[in-house]
């Protein structure tokens, strides 16, 4: 057993050294304690034992991770690798800040986001993240539920178990979880790496915005006991999508999946065709033309283009369902912002995410002399260029306004970015 | 409708069977260990289930001895079971309780009656002795439930005098019998083998990469269960006597 004791010192590579303060958690591979290093508490997660069939080698990766850096901000990185001591060895690591809760708390309902606009703002820093992870030429491995910690007021991710992130096309020696795996990675069919990597990814997408598992319908219901070798046809080699379109077998029954019957409809088009085609033939056993990060990231913001408040109500409601999905009316569109193919509505009362952060750069109001005037503030710090439907040019700075009205181009610096919107 | 309208996951529910030996045997502190083990690890079975979007863990308790009871007659969340002391006395009645076992695994008439599906059970059988009713009967009968068949077991031997060969048979495999000798070790196993069986029990079975053969959940608790008492004293997993199971004709 390999269980430290409060007040146990570890070796880190550095030469530092960690002290055990505390245990924060345990679970199937190891333990998580709360850890002195120079003075500033840390986590230190704790092998109960070799993590893999290859130790040396999983030992030697967590090192070179750790000497690389975070590939992304959400990224709960390991920081400093443990001598391999006292049986075992363990990595330090970042502690999670209050606020943050497992995605597996949101699952059960226990956690809920408070609005739309922070579901969305989740499912962007997920591809976010794992477009930067595959970037760098690593692979996750095994993604699913327990990875991830979400706030539900913000949306922010964070991620966590990074240690079975290995070059692409090397394997970890981790097994993953059958729900979560790609079917071609259940079925033994292929080695996880990146294209079974935005499988999962997009099941983990399907999750945090319809909130039922994709491929778990009437006839995964059917099986009473769900045994290992079940799992592997449900996940593997009889995989078949909720929402197929030709084949309705493993649809979604009343009662049971009642979240998906109600927000797959409600949902922008975009997403519902974007997710037939990744979970259904031919695509499904196709893992190489898989959708990358980059266009879930555009499918993604074209979803939040569609959120606005109601004019009426105040409420989250998409532009696409025409009436206003909580108190009915018929919302009225009559200019939008367009940049590049993207369409953003200009009704009053809506922010304006132009970047993908979740900061808003404009939002759109009435002026109070004419309810029925429209205009739009500047929120960023950067001012914005303005060019009249007769050539001139205005500056908007921070705070100020420009009117909605037909024709006006804008020019944007978010970032180092230049963006160009025209009111049509 | 609302777009924040939302309603928990459906998730299959993963039973967790103790069977307790309750005879005049475990008189003293062999009972006292077993009634405080039990209520230890019953915030922790509760906290695995907190956020577990796999499964919901529910707790089913037998106790037996000249007969056998169930604590509560239906499967309960751990936040929800109380274990009540129990006291030792009378024989032990383990064909009874197989047979008792038997009818509960039962989508129609048992326990396993959860509308989302359930995952495979598991079953921890505890005892310091040898069965004095008909255990091959009642076993024969438990061996024909298909629940049973596909359930993940272990058993917990207290004692030198616990019959080894029973026990096995009722795991189907020694390697699942784990023997304790005094009761420090007995609390801490069975706090090992609840949380590691809950565990590897009540999520998504493991998938192994790259086309080897797959990893039954039942060799995984094996696995993690054996790593974790490593070197424990007073702990003893398998045997050495032979794996092998003698016909009733000898």
């Amino acid at each position: 057993m390999s269980e430290l004791k409060i007040g146990a010192t570890v070796h880190l590579t550095n030469g530092m050294t960690a002290t055990v303060k505390k245990l924060l958690g345990e679970g199937g591979q190891g333990y998580v304690y709360l850890v002195s290093v120079n003075g500033k508490d840390m986590a230190l997660k704790w092998y109960k034992s070799a993590p893999s069939s290859s130790p040396d080698k999983f030992y030697k990766n967590l090192r070179k991770n750790a000497d690389d850096g975070a590939p992304a901000p959400m990224f709960i990185w390991p920081e400093y690798v443990t001598q391999y001591e006292q049986g075992s060895f363990g990595y330090i690591m970042k502690l999670r800040p209050e606020g943050y809760y497992e995605f597996g708390q949101f699952l059960i309902a226990r956690q809920r986001f408070v609005n739309v606009g922070a579901l969305l703002t989740t499912a962007i820093e997920i591809c976010e993240a794992y477009k930067a992870l595959h970037a760098k030429g690593l692979s996750y491995q095994d993604l699913n539920d327990g990875n991830f910690f979400i706030n539900p007021k913000t949306g922010h991710v964070l991620i966590c178990d990074n240690d079975n992130a290995f070059p692409n096309g090397e394997k970890s020696g981790i097994l993953g979880k059958a729900r979560y795996m790609a079917p071609e990675v259940v079925t033994g069919q292929r080695m996880p790496d990146a294209y079974t990597d935005k499988f999962s990814m997009s099941l983990i997408l399907f999750l945090v915005i319809y909130m039922n598992h994709p491929f778990e319908g009437a006839k995964v219901l059917g099986h009473p006991c769900m045994t290992e070798e079940w799992e592997r046809k449900c996940y593997g080699s009889e995989i078949l999508f909720i929402a197929n379109p030709q084949d309705k077998s493993n649809g979604p029954v009343k009662g049971v999946h009642n979240n998906v019957i109600a927000r797959w409809p409600a949902f922008p088009a975009a997403l519902r065709d974007a997710f037939v085609r990744e979970f259904t033939a031919p695509i499904l056993q196709s893992p190489t033309k898989r959708l990358t990060e980059q266009q879930w990231l555009d499918i993604l913001t074209a979803v939040r283009d569609d959120l606005i408040r109601c004019p009426y109500c105040g409420k989250e409601t998409f532009v696409s369902q025409t009436k206003c999905m909580e108190c009915g009316k018929t919302i009225q569109v009559n200019n939008v912002l367009v940049i590049d193919k993207r369409k953003l509505a200009l009704t009053d009362g809506n922010m304006l995410f132009i970047d993908r952060d979740d900061t808003p750069d404009m939002r759109v109001v009435h002026t109070a002399q004419n309810p029925n005037m429209l205009v739009i503030q500047n929120l960023m710090s950067n001012e914005i260029e303005v060019q009249t439907t007769q050539g001139q040019i205005r500056i908007v700075k921070t705070n100020e306004y420009l009117p909605v009205k037909l024709g006006l181009q804008l020019k944007l610096k978010i970032r180092g970015y230049q963006y160009i919107a025209k009111i049509q | 409708m609302s777009l924040l309208d939302v309603e928990a996951v459906p998730r299959r529910t993963m039973t967790l069977f103790l069977l307790a030996d309750v005879s005049g045997s475990m008189r003293g502190s062999k009972i006292g260990a077993v009634n405080d083990a039990i209520r230890n690890v019953l915030p922790i079975v509760n906290d695995i289930n907190d956020s577990n979007a796999d499964a919901e863990i529910k707790i089913a308790a037998m106790t037996f001895s000249s007969g056998c009871n169930w604590v509560y007659n239906e499967p309960k969340i751990a936040a929800d079971f109380d274990w009540p002391d129990q006291t030792a006395g009378g024989v032990t009645d383990l064909g009874e309780a197989c047979v008792e076992l038997a009818n509960k695994l039962s989508k129609s008439h048992g326990f396993m009656t959860s509308g989302s599906g359930s995952f495979a059970p598991v079953l921890i059988l505890l005892s310091d002795g040898g069965p004095t009713d008909d255990f091959n009967g009642g076993l024969d009968k438990l061996k024909q439930n298909n629940w049973y068949k596909a359930a993940i077991k272990v058993a917990i031997a207290i004692g030198d005098d616990a019959d080894l060969e029973v026990l096995a048979k009722f795991t189907g495999n020694i390697e699942s019998v784990i023997q304790v000798h005094d009761v420090e070790s007995l609390k801490k196993v069975i706090r090992c083998v609840v949380v590691t069986s809950s565990q590897v029990g009540s999520k998504s079975s493991s998938t192994t990469a790259g086309g080897a053969e797959p990893a039954t959940k039942q060799d995984e608790t094996n696995k993690a269960i054996a790593q974790q008492l490593q070197g424990a004293d007073n702990v003893q997993i398998g045997t050495e006597a032979a794996n092998v199971s003698m016909d009733d004709n000898w």
